[in-house]
């Protein structure tokens, strides 16, 4: 029997940055584009297993999809107890967007000041490249100074959109690992 | 008086909200120290101990690590539903290190207790031992 860890991750970014299409795409196995723009209203939970590379051991990954404005934050806040990991989103043609991540990523980790959560940045709409304003190197340079790891995808042509969460899962798996671990040498 | 909740005891694990078949829930109840059993993401986690029939209890200890809130709860029901509040505690870190807490209970029964670990320092909690200070209620 494969073990099945479970995490709570947290999905974060300015409203529009592609955090709905993101997640439908990745629960969807890349079937699954939202065609008709919604406007997330408050908090979408989604589930989704995934089997961490060379284990025989999945982690189900909780996916919270928050609303990124600011009118619904107290709500939205009250869902981020406990959170395992993070997941933050900009629109690499918005520039806006790309200066807000550090203020989300804050919200988040402010949770959890304590604890190591896995996270990542994702440069989401590479697809729109001639509209591009936020480089690769200075997405990269933020992952790097924040202790993210750092992804390019485009939700709209399905690209590279399953790799962050396979990451976090990755990480997570190895945390567990590592306390399993921990708690063997305390006896 | 003697210790109730161990499986030798007649004691069940009969809720868990974690199971990782290397450290299930029953060895929280084995009365070994050196077995634990391990939460696998997300909080609140929960376990119920049923025990052998009802029980008066005097103290109840718990050995764990990286809790933070943890709430007790006693059902003196054949199925285990109906719990009632026993004790909140807000226990300190301990960076990963054994944490220990004892209740006092003063003759209090139940036939299940409920833990629930609201909180935590880490992303993971172990409990590595349970032991309950009671004896059947005769009657
Ligand atoms: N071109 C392009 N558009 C996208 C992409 N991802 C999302 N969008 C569009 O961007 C808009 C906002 O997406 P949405 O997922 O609702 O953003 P959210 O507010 O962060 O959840 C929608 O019109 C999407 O169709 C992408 O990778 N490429
Ligand atoms: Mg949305």
């Amino acid at each position: 029997m494969p073990n099945s860890l479970r995490a709570k991750c947290i999905i974060v970014g300015d409203s529009c940055s592609g955090k709905s299409a993101i997640t439908q795409v990745f629960h969807s196995d890349g079937s699954h584009f939202p065609k008709n723009y919604a406007m997330t209203t408050g908090v979408e939970l989604v589930t989704k297993p995934v089997h961490v590379q060379d284990t025989h051991d999945a982690v189900e990954l909780f996916i919270y999809d928050s609303a990124g404005k600011e009118l619904f934050s107290d709500m939205v806040q009250n869902h981020w107890a406990n959170p395992s990991m993070v997941v933050v989103v900009y629109d690499v043609t918005n520039e806006t967007s790309f200066n807000s991540c550090a203020k989300w990523l804050e919200r988040v980790r402010s949770q959890k000041p304590s604890v190591t959560m896995p996270s990542v940045l994702i440069a989401n709409k590479i697809d729109l490249d001639e509209r591009r304003v936020v480089s690769m190197k200075e997405g990269q340079d933020f992952a790097d100074s924040n202790g993210l790891e750092y992804f390019e995808c485009s939700a709209k042509e399905m690209q590279n959109v399953e790799q962050p969460f396979l990451y976090l899962a990755k990480t997570f798996h190895k945390l567990y690992q590592d306390r399993i671990e921990y708690f063997m040498s305390m006896t | 008086m003697f210790d109730v909740a161990l499986s030798a005891a007649g004691a069940q694990i009969s809720f868990a909200t974690s199971c990782d078949e290397n450290f299930p829930p029953e060895h929280i109840i084995d009365g070994k120290d050196d077995t634990f059993w391990s939460s696998t993401g997300l909080f609140p986690q929960e376990f119920v101990v049923t025990f052998a029939s009802l029980m008066n209890i005097n103290t109840i200890k718990i050995e764990c690590s990286n809790v933070r809130k943890l709430l007790i709860e006693r059902s003196v029901q054949n199925e285990p539903d109906d719990f009632e509040p026993v004790e909140q505690k807000d226990m300190e870190n301990s960076d990963g290190q054994w944490q220990s807490e004892e209740i006092s209970v003063s003759n209090m029964t139940a036939v299940h207790l409920k833990f629930t670990v609201m909180a935590a320092y880490d992303h993971f909690v172990a409990v590595h031992r349970l032991h309950v200070d009671g004896n059947a209620v005769h009657g």
